[in-house]
């Protein structure tokens, strides 16, 4: 008696998390809004090194980041190693446009996928060379160096 | 007459069925040209993204923390991805004080399946429900200023000067893979 009430306290104390699905995933760290958007053009070009100071601005301005998996399916996260800073944060910042391997939980909700990140397995760095094919987007991206 | 009319009407169909969606009603909310958007207004609870999704709540409606908009009349989690302001800014900061209330918003919705782009949404006001008075989702930049007033005291947009990505930059280059600034200006030419 005394220990299943105990148990209960416990059960009642404990953090009331979902459980995701245990998933390992590689993909690209991207800027949701304007890959969804279509606001600055079609969804090969606002990835990749042609869209990586874009990339970079839209997670310091808060704007949602994504893993895009290599199956195309668009991950958004929501925590990386228990950084919940997903509007603005640190982590996700540094990891701007890097193809990443990740384990964690997924989730899936009224249509979008999501992915709480447990861990950042493997950074391979940045891998899509586009800007060849691209230029910068946008094309004011990167500044005139002599003013 | 009318023969060579009604296989135009067809064509023109899908194009017209963008315009509106099933909470265009009574939206005001101004047009971005984006080939998916369909203007929505809706009631919704403000929510916190990972509390809602996954059931981490113990630091629900913190600041930094993504939120969303539970929709009263369907219990869809819609996504503010953007807020109303035209510079690379989310919503967080705009629904934050509105964190855990019913409130009204007015927007964009973006659903594009291609994609997989679906309940994703342009934020452009918000009001508590009951409240005459709709706050304009502007307020990205105010926030960022009170927290870099030097930064924002220069010349120029604040991604220009903000100095978290100018250490971004500097680190990695402007194309995030070790070229000079020149190098990149020239190659992207």
């Amino acid at each position: 008696m005394r220990y299943g009430l105990a148990a209960a306290l416990i059960c009642a104390a404990a953090p009331a998390f979902a459980q995701g699905e245990e998933v390992q995933i590689r993909g690209e760290v991207i800027d949701t809004w304007c890959y969804f958007s279509g606001v600055m053009g079609g969804p090969d070009a606002v990835q990749g090194t042609a869209h990586h100071t874009c990339a970079i601005w839209c997670s310091a301005g808060g704007i949602p980041v994504g893993l895009l998996g290599d199956d195309g399916t668009v991950y958004m996260i929501l925590a990386i190693g228990g950084d919940d800073q997903s509007a603005s944060g640190q982590t996700q910042l540094e990891l701007a446009s890097h193809d990443i391997t990740v384990s964690g939980q997924h989730f899936a909700r009224d249509g979008l996928n999501y992915l709480v990140i447990d861990a950042v397995v493997e950074d391979h760095g940045i891998t899509n060379i586009n800007h060849t094919d691209f230029g910068a987007v946008p094309g004011f991206a990167i500044p005139n160096p002599e003013g | 007459m009318w023969k060579y009319l009604m296989p135009l009407a067809f064509v023109a169909a899908p194009v017209a069925a963008q315009d509106v969606g099933p909470f265009s009603e009574g939206s005001e909310a101004r047009s971005w040209n984006l080939a998916w958007e369909v203007p929505a207004f809706f009631e919704a609870e403000v929510v916190d993204m990972l509390c809602e999704v996954a059931g981490d709540c113990d630091n629900a409606c913190a600041t930094g923390r993504q939120l969303g908009l539970l929709r009263a009349a369907d219990g869809v989690l819609t996504y503010p991805n953007k807020n109303n302001q035209g510079i690379f800014t989310g919503a967080a900061v705009d629904l934050e004080p509105f964190c855990g209330m019913q409130v009204e918003v007015d927007g964009l919705m973006i659903e594009d399946e291609f994609l997989g782009a679906t309940n994703v949404y342009l934020v452009q006001r918000i009001r508590e429900v009951g409240a005459e008075e709709w706050v304009t989702a502007n307020g990205w930049t105010d926030a960022w200023a009170e927290q870099q007033p030097e930064a924002a005291a220069m010349d120029g947009r604040w991604y220009r000067n903000d100095p978290r990505v100018l250490a971004e930059l500097e680190r990695d280059g402007y194309l995030g893979t070790g070229e000079t600034w020149q190098e990149a200006w020239d190659i992207t030419r």
